[in-house]
């Protein structure tokens, strides 16, 4: 259902941006705030002191990375749902390679070549991923196959008699 | 015998009586049971009416964040001209200093901002999951505890005067709302 609970595309964008933000800021909170507390001077109070100014310097900061990965990712992805005119796992590989390209495009050619390869390799074992879930999730509402019944227990139609509700069986005695 | 057995029994007679009924009336059972008295609606499961705060959530996030770059790159773009003419600058260098002031104040006030709407989401989605209900009362202690923590490391006095900023916001937001007759809205 992952269509319908999605916003349609020109909105994406700001939706996805908003999610990597807070996805950015939740998980670097976490992240720095555990950085912080192995980086500080001993002390507990101090560890925890460390903890803390290395979330409010950094985890800002890294939010801003993903909110400008997101949001670059969903315009490229809304792009080439309008020029391709489908939606489809192969929009997202591309975008995300694209996505990786164009912010590495200050570090050179390299850089910008390598962070492609990563930003579609990510997001192609992301679709997968899906795919694979989708798959699963699907194999569990298929319908029981109806039990299959041999034609030979009605017997032969040539050569049994006819009765008035016969279809080939010969008629029965009830008594 | 009442009416309402004879109309089971001869509904075609009783005509008028179950006219405005789309049923049969030959069907043999009463049809006051069938009558709908509102408009029912098929929900997915699990969902609401209308969408609470964890739904709006990434938007509010995202927008504040665009919001926030956009400002900041305005305010970045002005900086960066006066202070480029203050010094002097001309050429290159001046260019490069007009992006580099760009850059960093729109990136700040970006996420400056974008952790604000990310602190008041959170405080609004547990607000909402441990009250059961989603109304102005939230708005505004979310907006209240957001200010408080986000000057919480810089002392008492800044602390209580962020409290009191984010209470003026939400206030003023939702007394707005209610102005506008949009009751219960984020």
């Amino acid at each position: 259902m992952e269509e319908y609970s999605r916003e349609p595309c020109p909105w994406r964008i700001v939706d996805d941006c908003g999610g990597a933000f807070a996805m950015g800021c939740i998980g670097g909170g976490v992240f720095q705030a555990i950085k912080g507390f192995r980086n500080a001077p001993s002390g507990m109070n101090r560890r925890f002191l460390g903890s803390l100014s290395a979330i409010k310097t950094r985890s800002p900061i890294i939010a801003g990375n993903f909110a400008v990965w997101g949001g670059m990712f969903s315009t490229i992805d809304c792009t080439l749902v309008h020029i391709r005119k489908k939606e489809d796992p192969w929009n997202s590989i591309i975008s995300g390679a694209a996505t990786g390209g164009i912010l590495a495009a200050r570090n050179g050619f390299g850089a910008m070549a390598g962070s492609a390869i990563i930003g579609g390799m990510l997001l192609a074992l992301i679709e997968g991923v899906g795919i694979l879930f989708t798959r699963l999730s699907a194999d569990q509402f298929r319908n029981p196959l109806p039990p299959t019944e041999d034609p030979a227990a009605l017997g032969d139609p040539s050569t049994s008699g006819s009765g008035p509700f016969g279809f080939g069986q010969p008629p029965q005695q009830y008594q | 015998m009442s009416s309402d057995d004879y109309v089971n029994i001869f509904p075609s007679q009783n005509r008028e009586k179950s006219q405005n009924l789309n049923i049969s009336p030959f069907l043999n059972y009463d049809s006051n049971f069938m009558r709908k008295t509102q408009p029912e609606f098929i929900f997915p499961e699990g969902a609401t009416k209308n969408r609470g705060r964890f739904e709006l959530a990434f938007s509010q996030i995202g927008s504040s964040v665009m919001i926030g770059g956009g400002v900041g790159s305005l305010v970045g773009l002005y900086n960066g001209l006066r202070v480029t003419s203050l010094l002097q600058q001309q050429g290159k260098l001046r260019q490069t200093q007009i992006l580099n002031h760009v850059m960093k104040q729109g990136s700040a006030t970006a996420n400056s901002l974008g952790t604000l709407a990310v602190l008041y989401s959170v405080f609004g989605v547990l607000l909402q999951w441990t009250r059961g209900t989603d109304d102005n009362i939230n708005t505004v202690v979310a907006g209240t505890t957001t200010g408080l923590l986000y000057k919480s490391t810089g002392g008492l006095r800044k602390t209580v005067v962020g409290g009191c900023l984010g209470l003026t916001i939400s206030s003023l937001y939702v007394l707005f709302n209610l102005a506008n007759k949009q009751p219960n809205f984020n």
